[in-house]
């Protein structure tokens, strides 16, 4: 007897398309989001996009540059000319826009004087420190591989200055060293020489008095929820077809029509009503600025609210029965928000996952949430992400609506 | 059918459909006219439900024409304010209360917001629901939600109401009360279109019925007539033995006209004249052992297994 009822569930599940793929179809798709994130993030796999400025511009800052732009995992968004980064506030702007994970500028030819400022300034945003600190790692790794000399020569001249002055035969000796340490540089990869005070990490939002976190994750929490109600509210449509309540309407004056564009307002106001809880939460415990950008962030909730709200009637439109739905709102929301960046920031994901996270409302919302509180967007610099998340939620409209008129009118 | 008002609700003129290529109505002809109640009757397939849909307008037919209160409901809003449906589902919104309920569906079929008051009041007066106006419609009888249903189809005050089986799955008593709700809605001049399983409810509360039978009418009008015209003086007989009779009872049985039901060789059954029906255990042997003898006059149950050939219990 127990095996019949064993047999029962599993000839159910086999039979429920919809359960068989949140059973074993999500999971792996989960996982392999997880996994392409993850397993980078220890190693050179993890792709970073990276600016560079050479503002010394000597033979050996060239070789630097070239170096850091060679490394595995650094894609270099510019080379210090071809897009117009010539100075620092060029490179900072790439970074706070999001356009760069990190940039390193090149200021200085780096030699043995103790007293220079770093020669390498690695600039993240802290609102991606862990970004900066990867390249800042990778930066410290080339120079230790392939610059060896460079570290030698700052220790010499640290000894020079603590013990006296090297003799002119101590100098000849050194010298020689140091050209044949940057001779064998690449066969020694695993070099130890410190390249202490070579490189300085910078990070830009310094000063703000809120945990740099609270308004990614705010934006990426509020549109995983936004989504999860809005396909929750959306099913209701299915429960009203099957009721015969939508037979009652259609044949009525109204038709099927006000219904879902009822729901599709009302959907829209709770997701709205959604996002001003969650922000006034960051408001009032961690001091996000919620007010000094209330115009930009309220745009962009409406938006995110109505993107959610036609993106769950769709779905229901497109559904026949409530499981069938649940299981899709389901299995579409948890592969939105991994990939659009609800689950993890975006900048740890490999490229083609981060390029893929743009056909995701998740990820065109946070973006547009953090670029408000953290850089301070306004409507310019927001103009493209609240055109896709307007053309998404008219386009998801257009066909509900569609949908509702084709169920009414059937021939 | 009879003429309760002078121009009809409802007029449907030679309407035909095809779904597929497979023809679903053919020349589908009726009138219903205010204060008259129309029952629609045929096995499943018949094309009771495409035919509602076109009188919806929901479906456009292939051939003919529907006109509701004058217009085509098609493309025309005052044809489909004219029109209440009762599906045969409980189609209300269970959280609401039936005050809200009738409030919401009244706002749905176009009722102006300052008199939807006015209107839920009058619901409410004519579907007798005051005892339960208050409560949540999930939370009410079978019987309550079934008058509900009703009352949230008449909360615009349509002319035409449409009710798909009613009276299903509900018990007696409260099955008694719709009938004289619809009764009393026919009496107020309201035309009543139904479909209805329950023959026995349809002879006294229907004016009309209109059999269907692969998309046609097989046979319509009044209950009393159309039974007069297919039966005449005749009666429905039914005979019930204890033991299968022998070669001489079958053979008597055959000879006054009855034959066994459903191949069951303990029930016979069939239409005999009045007068033989009359005396008919005399004109059996006195030995036959008889446990029932059944004599009534046909009626809708009756007319149906004639058209079919089969009981309406039986699927088709």
């Amino acid at each position: 007897m127990i095996a019949t009822v064993a047999r029962v569930m599993w000839l159910a599940l086999l039979r429920d398309r919809g359960a068989l793929m949140l059973a074993f179809a999500l999971p792996p798709l989960l996982f392999l989001v997880f996994a392409e994130v993850f397993s980078g993030a220890g190693d050179s796999d993890l792709e970073m996009r990276v600016a560079i400025l050479d503002e010394a511009g000597t033979p050996l800052t060239g070789r630097i540059t070239d170096a850091i732009a060679g490394l595995d995992g650094i894609v270099a968004v510019s080379d210090g000319s071809a897009r117009g980064v010539v100075r620092v506030a060029d490179l900072e702007t790439l970074v706070r826009q999001g356009q760069a994970d990190a940039a390193v500028w090149l200021r200085a030819e780096p030699d043995g004087n103790l007293d220079a400022e770093p020669p390498v300034v690695v600039v993240g945003d802290a609102s991606r420190a862990l970004a900066a600190a990867v390249v800042t790692g990778r930066v410290q790794r080339v120079l230790q591989a392939e610059f060896p000399a460079l570290g030698v020569a700052r220790a010499a001249s640290l000894v020079d200055a603590l013990a006296g002055p090297y003799t002119d035969e101590q100098l000849e000796a050194l010298d020689l060293a140091l050209s044949e340490l940057d001779a064998e540089a690449l066969e020694d990869e695993d070099g130890d020489t410190s390249q202490d005070g070579l490189v300085e990490q910078r990070l830009l939002g310094g000063g703000r008095e809120i945990d740099d976190g609270v308004s990614y994750y705010a934006g990426a929490v509020a549109i995983l929820f936004l989504l999860f109600a809005a396909m929750q509210g959306a099913i209701s449509l299915i429960d009203e077809r099957n009721s015969g309540i939508v037979d009652r309407l259609v044949a009525g004056p109204g038709g099927y029509t006000v219904v879902v564009v009822g729901k599709g307002l009302f959907l829209t106001l709770q997701g709205l009503a959604q996002a001003t809880l969650i922000f006034a939460v960051a408001w009032w415990l961690y001091g996000l600025d919620w007010f000094g950008h209330f115009g930009p962030w309220l745009v962009t909730a409406l938006l995110a609210a109505a993107v959610s709200a036609w993106l769950g009637l769709l779905l229901a439109s497109l559904c026949s029965s409530r499981q069938q739905a649940q299981t899709a709102s389901a299995f579409a929301v948890l592969i939105l928000s991994a990939v659009g960046g609800s689950m993890m920031p975006r900048f740890l994901m490999p490229g083609w996952l981060r390029e893929l996270g743009w056909f995701t409302p998740n990820a065109w919302v946070i973006e547009s949430w953090h670029g408000i509180f953290w850089r301070g967007d306004g409507a310019a610099e927001l103009a493209i992400a609240w055109v896709v998340l307007l053309a998404t939620a008219l386009g998801a409209m257009s066909i509900s609506i569609w949908l509702a008129h084709r169920l009414a009118r059937e021939k | 059918m009879s003429q309760a008002g002078n121009e009809p609700i409802l007029e449907i003129e030679s309407i035909a459909f095809a779904y597929r290529d497979k023809p679903v109505l053919r020349d589908i002809r009726l009138d219903l006219h205010p204060g008259r109640i129309l029952a629609l009757l045929g096995p499943n397939g018949a094309g009771k439900s495409t035919l509602i849909r076109c009188i919806c307008g929901r479906l456009q037919p292939d051939a003919g024409r529907v006109r509701v209160n004058g217009n085509n409901p098609l493309d025309n809003a005052s044809a489909r304010a004219a029109t209440g449906l009762v599906p045969q589902q409980i189609a209300l919104y269970p959280h609401l209360t039936v005050t809200e309920n009738l409030a919401t569906f009244a706002r749905l079929a176009g009722v102006a917001r300052r008199a939807v008051g006015a209107a839920v009041a009058a619901t409410i007066d004519v579907c007798d629901l005051a005892a339960v106006a208050d409560r949540p419609a999930g939370r009410l009888s079978g019987g309550w939600q079934r008058r509900v249903n009703i009352g949230c189809a008449m909360s615009h005050s349509p002319r035409l109401l449409i009710l798909d089986e009613p009276t299903v799955g509900i018990d007696p008593p409260a099955r008694e009360a719709i009938e004289r709700l619809l009764t009393r809605l026919a009496g107020d001049g309201l035309a009543v279109l139904m479909t209805s399983h329950d023959l026995a409810q349809l002879e006294t509360l229907a004016d009309g019925v209109a059999f269907l039978s692969e998309g046609r009418i097989a046979a319509t009008g009044a209950p009393s007539g159309l039974i007069r015209e297919f039966f005449g003086a005749r009666r429905d007989c039914l005979v019930s033995l204890a033991d299968p009779p022998g070669a001489e009872l079958a053979a008597r049985l055959e000879q006054l006209g009855l034959a066994s039901a459903d191949r069951d060789p303990l029930r016979w059954r069939g239409m005999i004249d009045e007068r033989e029906a009359r005396d008919l255990q005399a004109r059996l042997p006195t030995d036959a052992p008889i446990t029932e003898l059944r004599v009534r006059r046909p009626g809708l149950h009756s007319l149906w297994k004639r058209l079919y050939g089969r009981d309406p219990e039986r699927p088709g």
